[in-house]
């Protein structure tokens, strides 16, 4: 249980890192991290199930420069914490919602952060009009000990919140299966209006209508 | 370890002090470094000053900027020449990188990680889409810094070479179609175990969370919508206990 739960808070902490400061490799897509936290926990269907609806509200938005962007991966690992072990679909909407509210901390946190970085920046700006590699290097070496702060505090939070939620049922079974499959939509609703968005220019809108209903008669003739 | 290689590796932390200030400036100040070591001390100092200074690009493509720039102030260009080329590289990397990452690779290959991951397995979805994006991730990076080097103040040529712009003008496409193919896919999978009536309200949940992001309220979108939806949905759920 402690190595598990010491697990999870070093693989939260990587995949807050790998968010913006540290490479952006995509572990901290929700497929990736909560595949990983599944695994962890040793009920990778679960955790991959949870990464994969939050995938869904994850291509909503990109992670672009200076743009406010919810912390997805570390939300996708407190995500699959509660629903690990959990029966079928069941706890998939709690488990959602957690990674959500996660998600939203995150974004609230990469912004604490960046605002801490333009005041350090502000206090250290008359080394850096001089040239002094001591600033620069104090200010990289600062602004990534803000964000491992931030990646640990909100895994840890989030397990918190996986703990306090894990096998929580809302009401009745019926009224958590209808969490989970509002929130499947809601995802749903999500990554499309995020393609419409990112794609903008017609030509390429024609092409996500066609891979939609490749998908749709893939659905239909062999689902 | 060589400064080429130790700029590259330092790219890779270029966003950790990103600031509303200089965005990614001093990231890239010290990503450079390495490759202004050489220099004297005035003109180092300088160099630095200068990399210090505002800057932003997609974290992919700053290496190429900061190589470029690197081998301006290794070649002696006059600080204008090297100013100029700092401003006029911000749009158009930012440009390359959002138009062939994140609107086109990063789409693509989550769209595929989440077809296989439904159709095979979450853990063999997750891998496929590591390898094919950090395939081209890293790929594109290692040549942004070496067209960046060498071409130095010449680079915006590397921008318009023929394979970015056919790689702009299909990213996008590829990538649009890839998760077009995984929404409908990926539901019916998450909904495997109900019936038709159940996949219907399901697809009316999406299609309002879509009326809301174009044109009812498109700051309540995505996460806010989820969490509101969620909340709704708790709420029913207790009422009909």
């Amino acid at each position: 249980m402690i190595e598990q739960f010491g697990l999870l808070l070093l693989w939260g902490t990587l995949v807050g890192l790998d968010l913006a400061s540290v490479g952006q490799t995509m572990i901290a897509r929700p497929l990736v991290a909560g595949t990983v936290a599944g695994l962890i926990l040793g009920d990778p269907l679960a955790g991959g199930t949870v990464g994969i609806v939050l995938e869904l509200f994850a291509l909503d938005v990109l992670p672009v420069g200076a743009a406010r962007y919810p912390d997805y991966g570390i939300g996708a690992v407190a995500g699959a914490a509660t629903a690990a072990g959990s029966p079928g679909m069941v706890g998939i909407g709690v488990a959602v919602s957690t990674g959500l509210i996660v998600a939203y901390l995150g974004e609230v946190g990469i912004v604490t952060v960046r605002k801490g970085n333009t005041a350090d920046l502000r206090r250290h700006r008359e080394g850096l009009d001089a040239g002094r590699l001591r600033e620069v290097r104090g200010l990289q070496m600062r602004g990534l000990l803000r964000d491992l702060a931030r990646s640990v505090f909100l895994t840890v939070v989030g397990l918190g919140l996986a703990v306090a939620t894990h096998q929580w049922t809302p009401g009745t079974i019926e009224g958590a299966l209808l969490m989970t499959l509002v929130l499947v939509g809601a995802g749903i609703g999500a990554a499309t209006a995020g393609i419409l968005k990112a794609v903008e220019r017609s030509a390429v809108v024609r092409w996500f209508g066609l891979g939609l209903v490749l998908g749709v008669l893939y659905v239909v003739v062999v689902q | 370890m060589s400064p080429i290689v130790a700029t590259w590796l330092r790219t890779l932390l270029v966003q950790a002090s990103f600031n509303y200030d200089r965005m990614v400036a001093i990231g890239a100040a010290w990503a450079i470094q390495p490759l202004l070591r050489t220099l004297p001390p005035d003109r180092y100092r300088a160099a630095m000053r200068r990399a210090t200074q505002f800057f932003n690009a997609h974290p992919y493509l700053v290496g190429m900027a900061m190589a470029a720039v690197a081998k301006a102030e290794c070649t002696g260009v006059p600080d204008e020449t090297i100013r100029r080329l700092r401003h006029a590289l911000v749009s158009p990397l930012g440009s390359v990188g959002d138009r062939l990452i994140w609107a086109g690779l990063m789409p693509g290959a989550v769209g595929v990680g989440l077809a296989v991951g439904v159709l095979v397995s979450p853990v063999v979805g997750a891998i496929v889409f590591l390898v094919l994006y950090n395939a081209a991730h890293f790929a594109t990076r290692t040549w942004a810094l070496r067209e960046g080097w060498h071409k130095g103040h010449e680079v915006a040529k590397a921008l318009t070479a023929r394979g970015i712009q056919r790689g702009m003008r299909v990213a996008g496409p590829v990538g649009a179609l890839a998760v077009g193919f995984a929404i409908p896919v990926v539901g019916g999978w998450l909904t495997r175990e109900f019936t038709l009536h159940v996949k219907l309200g399901v697809v009316m949940v999406g299609l309002l969370a879509v009326a809301f992001a174009q044109w009812i309220l498109p700051s309540f979108r995505g996460l806010r919508f989820g969490l509101v939806a969620a909340a709704v949905a708790l709420v029913i759920g207790w009422a009909f206990r």
